[in-house]
């Protein structure tokens, strides 16, 4: 260790440790709690040189990864996949690898805060006064005035504050999260109901298939469950039990997940149900048989004409599609975020009725509901957040309370987020981090990090088996920070009447036991308990509870095909030349660019580091007269920003492309004025489904003449030219 | 390379089998760094920010390569290619250190970097074929709390030294340890780096070479084409990819 601490620290630091835990647990034992120990002194229960392991659940995304948190006197030191948790095997990614950077991070809230909105300073609290502020609003307004908005995860907050309104009458949390909003949730789940008998999450089951077609579905990267296609996709090429599968990616710009793909389609952004219906048209009738009604409608000819792709390659894509066995088609990402989302998502969905897959190993399935669960829940789509925003700009609500969101950074500037804040009283955010939300907040009063939370996560996707992934603290909380769970606790009981009466709990842990329970009496669990302590003993030790039975569910595909499916074209908000697709940052997503290791993580692609970057075909650039590193001004019919050319030599000569994750104005000094967000420049779109059509709009781009050098890997590689190809 | 060495023709065969050996499926990779980062966390690897990473000065460990293959629109990413200490059994950095820094472990045959040595020179990193040395140009900020974090079983590295993968030389030696306080043999897969422990594609495999029951030895008999980056250098590396596609 590099550090030197005077015991005199040593001892403040042991108090702080102890005084939260105290406020913490209220009158609950002091024992949930691992203290973290000087260097120079072991734990009883430590031999020196030992660690001791703790299962939880990332939090980085909602998917709901099961991790074991290393940890050695009280210090979380390491993050590892839980090798047993069914939806991550012991895996994780880049963002899971770095949590340890958001519990250590530097630039976290560290006491309960009260500020003037937008003011940098801030004047600290204590928690009695903080939970008093909570109480007040909750007594102060009556509960139709009342809003939460909450991010996607963790779910115990968010079933707590549910019970909580239903019991008083409030308005039901709202739920967001960038990344649900880029993966198109609400068209795949549309479509779902639409094609397959109701609304839900398909899953994929990459892995059994042998041909798998892609239309923009960014699966290795963000898509509903990273780590767990990950796996999917390692399965499917694996050559040595099995053929070695292929893919091919349908989609403008080569994502890190089209660049693994055998062959890339770049067709003509808009024309994806086009191709998908063409595909079907022509595989339908290399199969023979009367050609099905959902498509008769589609000119192959036309098609190709209008996509961009020849008509022979179409006929022979469709060919293997037809031929193959194990063929199976996925629609996702930036083909969803478009005018014509959900006709692109219908049409490949149907796509899977030619080969026959519907709840077949390697087919579509409706994917594991979690424990005790009746249907899936989504995320608010970005039209559901519009009409919220609109609710808050008119003053329906007084007070407003968010947690595990930064709708200020995450929704489009276009929204206008910001400024609707201006029509609710007060603004409570319980942010672990000082995030652009949080800044325009009136309080902030932080929770633990997901390292030092209890809580638990329904996984949504991924899994064949219901899942419910538990969370414990693995480190005790290293600021003076409560539990959001603990502080809306301590507050309905200030509040007393029917908020006391909603929520009889003494603590987080007896919330959460109140919720587990049910668990005891489900069947197939993986392990099982009569009482309760032992329940959650094991619920604790094995991160989670899950069954052994597959859940996943067949969906209803009657007459999937004998229906007339929509080929139009997407229309394009906007006058410029460029279609523009922005995608999000793997590595760095919705909120990981306050961690310095996530921010140092070359971008798979274009081995970019710690800055927004412009993807531009050369041909372009040299059309355009800009070169790399050349600074480029991106026009909107919403807004303009400044952002640095990278040509990329894997997109379309008429599409631009820009990652999401940086452009940050807070957030810690890792974040924060570092790139730009690309939700700047989007506008209030939608698609039938009501999701964002993010990759909707064309753009212009016009030269600054400034310079600005991007930070990448690939100039230091290549010493012996191979492969390089530097045009 | 300046050496002109060749593998000795009477260096015998079992000299050519390390002890410790990786096997990388370039068709599975799919770049996603997350072993870059798991690397970074395991092994107190400092980060330098936006300037000094600019100038080629990020102390990964391991990195992923990509290149291009024709243009657009016929182009193609080659498959990742995860770039790390090769591990070399003739390592071309040995013989250049004037300090004895960098020294190979009769022990567990990889080559090992002996910090409080290293005087900076950095002739090692210059012999490197692969790249794949890295120096702290600077004492990098680590600002608190983040030392917390710090892996106690891995030295922190100071302004002046090099640097590179080790294998997880601190994982092998734990486990060895317990193995032999036991008194038994190293089972396969009890232990793994912190690269291959994460990789969500299975991409990476790590383990005994000079054990052909492991599963890293059965791997690279299985596949038959294994590939080991600049051979022809007779570098011996103990790393072996298998070309994707």
């Amino acid at each position: 260790m590099s550090d030197k601490f005077s015991r005199r620290d040593f001892l403040k630091l042991a108090g702080v440790g102890a005084a939260t835990t105290a406020i913490v647990t209220g009158c609950g034992p002091a024992s949930r709690y691992v203290q973290r120990e000087p260097y120079m002194k072991m734990p009883e229960y430590n031999y020196n040189g030992l660690s001791t392991y703790y299962a939880t659940t990332c939090r980085e995304c909602a998917a709901g990864c099961g991790l074991v948190a290393r940890t050695m006197q009280g210090r979380a030191l390491k993050i590892e996949g839980n090798a047993s948790h069914p939806l991550n095997l012991g895996k994780t990614c880049a963002r899971g690898q770095a949590t340890l950077q958001g519990l250590y991070n530097p630039d976290r809230v560290t006491d309960p805060i009260k500020r003037a909105r937008g003011s940098a300073s801030a004047e600290k609290m204590t928690w009695d006064a903080a939970t008093q502020v909570v109480a007040d609003a909750l007594k102060k307004y009556k509960p139709d005035q009342i809003a939460f908005l909450v991010g996607t995860a963790p779910d115990h907050l968010f079933d707590l504050i549910a019970d909580l309104a239903t019991a008083t009458g409030m308005n039901a949390p709202v739920r967001f999260g960038a990344l649900s909003m880029f993966d198109a949730r609400a068209t795949l789940s549309k479509a779902a109901e639409n094609l397959l008998g109701k609304s839900g999450l398909p899953f994929f089951d990459v892995g059994g298939a042998q041909m798998v077609f892609s239309f923009g579905a960014n699966f290795l990267e963000t898509w509903l469950s990273p780590v767990s296609y990950t796996r999917g996709f390692s399965v499917l090429r694996d050559g040595q039990t099995k053929r070695r599968g292929n893919f091919v990616q349908f989609e403008a710009r080569m994502s890190a997940t089209g660049g693994k793909a055998d062959e890339w389609i770049p067709l003509r952004p808009g024309t994806e149900a086009l191709v998908a219906l063409a595909i079907g048209r022509l595989a339908s009738e290399l199969r023979g048989g009367s050609l099905p009604r959902a498509f008769a409608g589609v000119d192959p000819a036309d098609a190709a004409a209008k996509s961009g792709i020849k008509l022979e390659t179409l006929k022979r894509l469709a060919n293997i599609f037809a031929k193959s066995t194990g063929a199976l088609a996925i629609p996702g990402g930036a083909a969803l975020g478009q005018s014509n989302g959900l006709a692109v998502a219908e049409a490949v969905l149907a796509l899977n009725a030619i080969a026959g897959n519907f709840g077949k190993p390697g087919g579509v399935f409706f994917s594991a509901l979690a424990p005790t669960q009746t249907e899936y829940q989504r995320p608010a789509s970005a039209k559901e957040m519009q009409d919220f925003v609109n609710q808050l700009t008119a003053g329906k609500f007084k007070a407003l309370f968010v947690h595990g969101v930064n709708p200020v950074f995450e929704l489009p500037a276009s929204l206008n987020f910001k400024a609707a804040l201006q029509g609710v009283e007060q603004v409570i955010s319980f942010a672990t981090f000082p995030d652009e939300t949080a800044l325009e907040s009136d309080y902030v009063f932080p929770d633990h990090h997901g390292l030092e939370s209890w809580g638990y996560q329904r996984v949504a996707t991924g899994a064949s088996q219901p899942v419910l992934s538990g969370s414990q603290p693995t480190v005790v909380p290293y600021y003076n920070t409560q539990a959001t769970v603990d502080v809306l606790l301590a507050a309905t009981k200030l509040a007393g009447g029917k908020f006391a009466q909603a929520l009889p709990f003494k603590d987080e842990v007896e919330f959460l036991r109140s919720k587990v329970a049910p668990l005891m009496s489900e069947a197939d669990g993986f392990f099982s308990a009569l009482d309760i302590n032992t329940f959650m003993a094991y619920f604790q030790q094995h991160g989670g509870w899950w069954k052994t039975s597959d859940g996943r569910g067949v969906p209803n595909v009657a007459d999937i095909l004998n229906r007339d499916l929509k080929g139009a074209e997407a229309t394009f908000a906007g006058e410029g030349e460029f279609f523009f697709t922005p995608f999000v940052s793997p590595t760095l997503a919705e909120a990981g660019a306050n961690k310095p290791w996530l921010q140092e993580l070359p971008d798979a692609a274009t081995t970019v580091m710690w800055n927004t970057w412009v993807e531009i075909n050369p041909i372009t650039a040299e059309e355009l007269g800009v070169n790399d590193d050349d600074v480029v001004r991106i026009v909107s019919e919403v807004g303009t920003l400044e952002v640095t050319v990278y040509r990329y030599p894997a997109i379309r000569p008429d599409t631009i492309a820009m990652p999401f994750g940086q452009g940050h104005t807070a957030y810690g000094r890792y974040a924060a004025n570092r790139g730009v967000n690309p939700a700047d420049l989007l506008g209030a779109n939608f698609n039938e489904a009501g999701d964002l059509a993010f990759a909707g709009m064309k753009v212009k781009i016009e030269k600054t003449g400034k310079v600005q050098p991007l930070s990448r890997l690939e100039s230091i590689m290549g010493v012996y030219g191979v492969g390089m190809g530097k045009e | 390379m300046a050496t002109e060495t060749k593998p000795s023709e009477t260096n015998s065969s079992a000299e050519h089998i390390g002890k410790w050996g990786m096997v990388i499926d370039q068709d599975l990779c799919t770049g996603c760094q997350a072993c870059v980062a798991a690397c970074a966390m395991e092994n107190n690897i400092s980060f330098v920010g936006e300037e000094d990473s600019g100038y080629g000065r990020s102390m990964h460990w391991i990195r992923i390569e990509r290149f291009w293959e024709g243009v657009y629109p016929e182009i193609k990413m080659t498959p990742n290619q995860p770039m790390l200490c090769q591990q070399c059994l003739s390592a071309p950095c040995e013989p250049v250190c004037p300090a004895y820094a960098t020294v190979h472990s009769l022990a567990e045959h990889i080559n090992l970097q002996v910090y409080n040595r290293c005087v900076g020179t950095r002739y090692c990193g210059n012999n490197c074929p692969y790249q794949m040395r890295s120096f702290n140009w600077r004492d990098y900020e680590r600002p608190k709390p983040l030392d917390n974090q710090l892996n106690p079983d891995v030295t922190v590295r100071q302004r002046g030294v090099m640097e590179k993968c080790t294998f997880c030389i601190q994982r092998i030696n734990k486990a060895e340890d317990a193995a032999k306080a036991e008194g038994r043999e190293i089972a396969d897969g009890e232990f793994t780096t912190a690269c291959a422990q994460v990789c969500p594609a299975n991409a990476i495999v790590f383990g005994r070479t000079d054990n052909p029951e492991s599963f890293v030895s059965q791997l690279a008999r299985i596949h038959g084409h294994g590939v080991k980056h600049l051979e022809e250098l007779g570098t011996l590396p103990n790393v072996t990819y298998f070309k994707g596609g």
